[in-house]
Formats: C-alpha cells, structure tokens, sequence
C-alpha cells in the first residue's frame, strides 16, 4: 500500500462537505426533551439508493426551509456520520451510468451496463388517470409528485400524509 | 515513440554499438529552459554555447524522470563558492544528457533528459585523496514544484472552444512556453461545452492534466524537455516488437503487494441546466371589490414578492367570487402572462353598466309623468308616477347592491434550473459492494455519458494493466519512452511506465523497463 494511496483515503475520509436533493416535506426532528429543529430527507444520489433520513438544516437558513422538493442542497459533515443542511446548490445529482467490465487474463470486456437516476416531478394530467391501473382519474390529486427511474419507470408516488 | 535517425537506427539493428554520450550545461542566467526546449538543437544560434561537462562526468543514473552523476572536478571549476564556472552547475542550471554512437556525427545524436539542477550540487573534497567530487542531479521539468503549487485562474473561453486551444494558452500564459515546446495536438478534438469555462485555482499542472484527462491523455515531459502526452487508451498499435528473446536480459514478474482499483468514477457537470420542479403549491393571492362603477378589473399576481420566482402550470382558484351576491354581474379569468406573473381579470357585464344607466336616466325621466288625480272635488291623488320611478329605483339599487368581493389564490408549479451532476462508473464484473476499490475523477471539462463512460472504461483497464506489474531489461533502444507499448515474442504487450538505465563509459548499456501487462479487448 503506497503512502500517497492512503493519504488519498484519509483525504476522501475528511469529505466536509456533500449535495444532495429533498426528497419529502420538511419536517420536526426532536430530541428526547421534546426541543426540535427543522429536518428533512436527502438523497445523495451517486448510485447511493438509501437516502439520508431527516437531515437536519443549520441555523440561519430560512431559505432551506422554504426549499421544495426536488431542490439541491449543499451539506456539511458535522460528526463522523451526521450531516447538516447548510444552504441551497445549484447542482443536483443526477444519472449514474455503470458499466460492468470483466477482465479475464490479458482480455476486458464491458459485459453489462445500466442507467439509474431518480427523477422526482409533478404527475402530468395523463398520467393521473393511469399511473394506479385500473383507478382512473380522481385518486391521486392534481399537482402529486412521483418518483421515477431513469427509463421512466414509476418507482413511488410522493403524496403528502 | 522517440524519433530517431535512420543512420542511428541502422547501427542499433546492427548491434555493434559504441554508446557514448555527452553531457551540456547552460547557465540559467544567460538563458532559460523554454528557449533550450525551443532550440532545434544543442549548438544553435538561439541559445548561448553550452558548457560541455562530459570530460568531468563519470557514473550517470538515467532514468525517464531525471538523471544524475558524479562530477570529478580536480580544478574547483565548479565549487559552488569558488569555482569560475559554478553557475552552470548552479541553482536552475539547465543540464541536457546526449546519447548516441562514436561512429554518428552528434546530430544524429538524440537527446534524452533536459532538467535543471533544483537547490544546490553537492561538493566534496576528500582529504585521505585529495579528490574533489560533486554529486549532481538533474530534475525534469515536470519536477518542478512552481507548475504544482501556484494557483491559477485561466481567462475565460467560450462554448465550442476546443480544449487544446485552452491548453496551449495555459501553458504560454502561466508556464512560459512556447509552441515549439508543445508536442501535443494543438486540437484534441473535445470542445468546452458549458457557456463560459475557466480554470480557477488550480495549479497549471492539474489544469494540463484535468483538460488532457478528457482524451484519456496523461501530461508529460519527454527528454528534450517538451511536453507531450501518454494516451491511456492501450487500444493502439506497438511501437516496438522483440523478434525473439536475444535482446533481452532478464524479464521479471514483480511482487505487487497493493490492492488494485477495481471501481473509477468519473463524475461530471451536464452543460445543459435542467428544469427542477417544485412541489403544486399557491403562488401567490389577489382580492378586489367590483361592481357597476367598473368595466374591468386586472390585478396582477406575481410568484415572489422579488418578482424573480418561476413557475408553469398555473391556475386560478376562486376562495370568495364577486358573484356571490344577489346576480351574477361579473366574468372571473386567469391568465398566465409569462413565467414570472399571471394577471386575474374581472370583466364585469356591459348591461350592467347601460342597466343602471338606463336606470337613472328612466328615474330621472319619469319624474315627469304628472299624478293622477281620482275623483270631482275630492279625491286621491294617484302617485303613478312616482310607482314608476320607484320600480327603476329599485332596479337601480339591485346594481348598486351587487357590488361584490372576490379572493383568488393561484396556484402552479414553481420551478428553476440547476445543474445535474452525472456520473459513469466503470467496474469490475461481479464485485462485491464490500470489496469496492474505487478511484474518483471529477472533471468539468467532459460534455456527455459518452465521453464519461470512454475515461472511466480506460482508466479502469490502465489501472487494472497498472496492478500487473512486469520488468524487463533490454540492450538500451533510446528511441522508447513512456507510454509505449512492446510486444514480447511469446505475444504478451508491456506498457512502458518507466524507463532507467546506467551509463559507464566503454560498455554496453541495458535498459530496464518497468512496466505492465497490457489488457486488450
């Protein structure tokens, strides 16, 4: 193991700094006292498919807190696991292209590849009578968000409780 | 590959060499690096003459990075206090080894390392001896700690710009030189893609590189000090093939005790922003009262109290309609008129205003219709007129009555636009998630998937070449360099990842080649 390889791990290990995108309604995140601050879910995307629960915003940040769902949103590491919403970005993670190279003796070969990337939009007024089959129109209300994968594909619907 | 002559190749097939070689220094007062890089040759009117040390020169460790050797100065010409020549052995002194054979004329002759001295020679005089010995080392350029450490901002360059033309002004503006230093392509045939591109405070050789990393190239500098490129790309022809194992000495598999990278991700900036919608929600909220005194009402209802708020899919909803009252005398509409704002606009009915018109006008008018009077002497008077009047009064006052107040919200999606951040991730086949070895590339210099998916499939395969360590010791070809690729008889192709030899005078010299396996598809 080379030195430079392992300064370069402890580097990427120091990562303050990550972005993210809102991915439900904000919300109260309590301690055992019953104090509270305004939280809110993330994904980090990159091929990540678990999302950040109820990361909370730093204070200050009354624009975070007026932020949608679907918005970019820069965070700081404030523990060795913990992050803090610390403002809004202007970059969201996006598509993840992964190719899948297999290497046998001297020879490669890319034997397989997919395309994942989240996209969270308003359900289009097609789609609301046709997205639950069979339920047509009047289930899920005009303006709902959906979650879809990258060929389209509807992964969940995001309704407000 | 390194070009070298054809007479210069004839005596290296031949394999009755007489290696010899020459060592040149150059005071760094008199002239710079760039102009010996520049200069067609060692002895041209462009540069001064340089100080021919070979007489003095004695052990030299070449290697493709730097060399070194041991200087035998009995007259102190090159004590670093005292001696009449100690400039071209100084602090910068431009050094330039020459290889090639006593029976060429030197310009058949290649050069091999261009470097310059970094801080000061060692000096020693033994006092049991007598003899007075430097040890000398020449850096090559790529050494040198200014293009690593300063931080620069670029200018900026514009769409379509192809990165090339960005590399050469990188390297003339911040590392002083010219194009005849330049060995790489003026165009590489990638173009900026976002709207406006600049390197900010990066140093010049993580700009060099991060613009080359586009077209799989690795930045370096050859042994005429001119920078040229390795291309990472191993799906490429040989540059050089063994016939048979005569000239080699020894080919060795190294122990590699590392992990290897076995994930790249190669993260990106999408040039095109993209529209992020929000969540359907009210905008924004307008109120008016209205009535026969109004044609037309236009409240104008924008997003944001800053007026800078987006948003599609607007509509209207009526909370209170001005309706509501006795009649309805009154249209309610919604328009969008830009992104920005939409208007709410109340029309209220033409017949109400020519209603109460009419109305007045006929009160006014009536008022002359004269009583009827019922009976001879006595009697009642039969205010008809007044009926008459007090039946347009009333009609009047229902106008007047319907005066009426509207609350409307509207509501759309807000959206704006950002960046999307992709990603191409190239991995081994079958790994597992705790087994992931990963090296991360950023760069915003590439446009698309494709371009993201080519570098992370090379660098993926060089890293994999890379963790294949092979070395090979050859009678010395000067005409190889880093990056090349040879093929071994029994088929096998080694990547050049770096070359050393030692030079004595009167012998054979032989080459040693760290290298790697080469992965094909």
């Amino acid at each position: 193991m080379s030195i430079r390889k392992i300064i370069d791990w402890a580097v990427q290990d120091q990562k303050t700094d990550m972005k993210g995108k809102i991915v439900g309604d904000f919300h109260q995140l309590q301690d055992n006292a019953g104090n509270w601050v305004w939280a809110c879910d993330v994904e980090i995307g990159g091929g990540e498919t678990t999302n950040l629960r109820s990361v909370p915003i730093a204070a200050n940040n009354l624009d975070v807190i007026y932020a949608e769902q679907g918005k970019g949103v820069s965070m700081s590491r404030i523990g060795s696991a913990k992050w803090t919403i610390t403002g809004l970005s202007k970059v969201i993670t996006n598509t993840v292209h992964t190719m899948l190279v297999s290497f046998k003796d001297d020879i490669w070969e890319i034997t397989g590849s997919v395309m994942v990337g989240n996209v969270i939009r308003p359900i289009t007024y097609g789609e609301l009578g046709t997205l639950i089959a069979g339920s047509g129109y009047g289930v899920l209300p005009y303006g709902a968000q959906a979650k879809f994968d990258y060929y389209g594909n509807l992964i969940d619907l995001m309704l407000e409780n | 590959m390194r070009q070298i002559s054809a007479t210069l190749q004839a005596v290296l097939d031949s394999r009755r060499r007489r290696p010899s070689f020459k060592v040149y220094a150059w005071d760094p007062a008199t002239v710079t690096i760039s102009q010996i890089a520049s200069s067609p040759s060692n002895i041209h009117s462009s540069i001064p003459m340089p100080m021919d040390l070979t007489p003095y020169v004695s052990e030299v460790a070449w290697t493709d990075k730097q060399f070194s050797f041991t200087m035998v100065d009995p007259r102190n010409l090159f004590h670093p206090d005292t001696g009449a020549y100690r400039n071209y052995l100084g602090d910068q002194a431009i050094l330039r080894l020459v290889e090639g054979d006593e029976t060429l004329p030197e310009s058949d002759w290649i050069t091999t390392s261009t470097g310059q001295v970094h801080g000061q020679v060692g000096w020693k005089k033994a006092r049991h001896s007598g003899q007075i010995t430097a040890k000398i080392t020449a850096f090559g350029r790529a050494e040198t700690q200014a293009f690593k450490r300063r931080k620069i901002t670029s200018q900026q360059y514009s769409v379509g710009t192809d990165l090339g033309i960005a590399l050469y002004d990188i390297c003339q503006s911040f590392l002083g030189m010219t194009p005849a230093e330049m060995r790489i392509p003026f165009v590489l045939g990638r173009q900026f893609r976002h709207r406006t591109n600049q390197l900010s405070q990066v140093s010049p050789w993580e700009g060099i590189s991060s613009l080359l990393e586009v077209v799989c190239y690795l930045p370096y500098f050859d042994g005429e000090g001119k920078l040229t490129y390795v291309n990472k790309s191993l799906q490429r022809a040989l540059d050089r093939v063994l016939a048979d194992y005569v000239p080699c000495v020894e080919l060795e598999v190294p122990e590699n005790t590392q992990d290897g990278i076995n994930k790249i991700k190669v993260i990106f900036l999408d040039a095109s922003l993209s529209r992020v919608d929000g969540k359907n929600q009210k905008l924004g909220t307008a109120s008016v009262t209205t009535g026969f005194f109004s044609r037309k009402e236009t409240l104008h209802c924008w997003w944001s109290d800053d007026r800078k708020q987006r948003a599609s899919g607007t509509n209207m909803q009526i909370l209170k309609s001005c309706n509501a009252g006795l009649i309805s005398f009154c249209t309610e509409g919604y328009s969008q008129i830009d992104d920005y704002h939409g208007d709410v606009l109340i029309r209220v009915s033409i017949w109400v205003a020519i209603l109460a018109t009419v109305m007045l006008l006929g009160y006014l008018i009536l008022a002359i219709i004269p009583d009827f009077w019922v009976g001879m002497f006595f009697g009642i008077t039969i205010s008809f007129g007044r009926l008459i009047q007090a039946l347009f009064m009333v009609g009047f006052l229902v106008i007047m009555m319907s005066l009426g107040s509207g609350q409307y919200e509207i509501w759309g999606t807000p959206y704006d636009y950002a960046y999307l951040e992709k990603m191409s991730i190239a991995m081994e086949d079958g790994l597992d998630y705790w087994l992931e070895n990963e090296k991360e590339i950023k760069n915003d210099f590439i446009g698309d998937h494709d371009q993201a998916d080519t570098i992370a499939v090379t660098e993926l395969v060089w890293e994999k070449s890379l963790s294949k360590p092979r070395r090979i010791i050859i009678e010395d070809d000067p005409s190889l360099e880093v990056g090349d690729i040879i093929g071994i008889p029994d088929g096998r192709k080694i990547l050049i990842a770096g070359l050393s030899k030692k030079i004595r005078r009167g012998e054979v010299l032989s080459l040693t080649v760290e290298g790697c396996k080469v992965m094909t598809p």
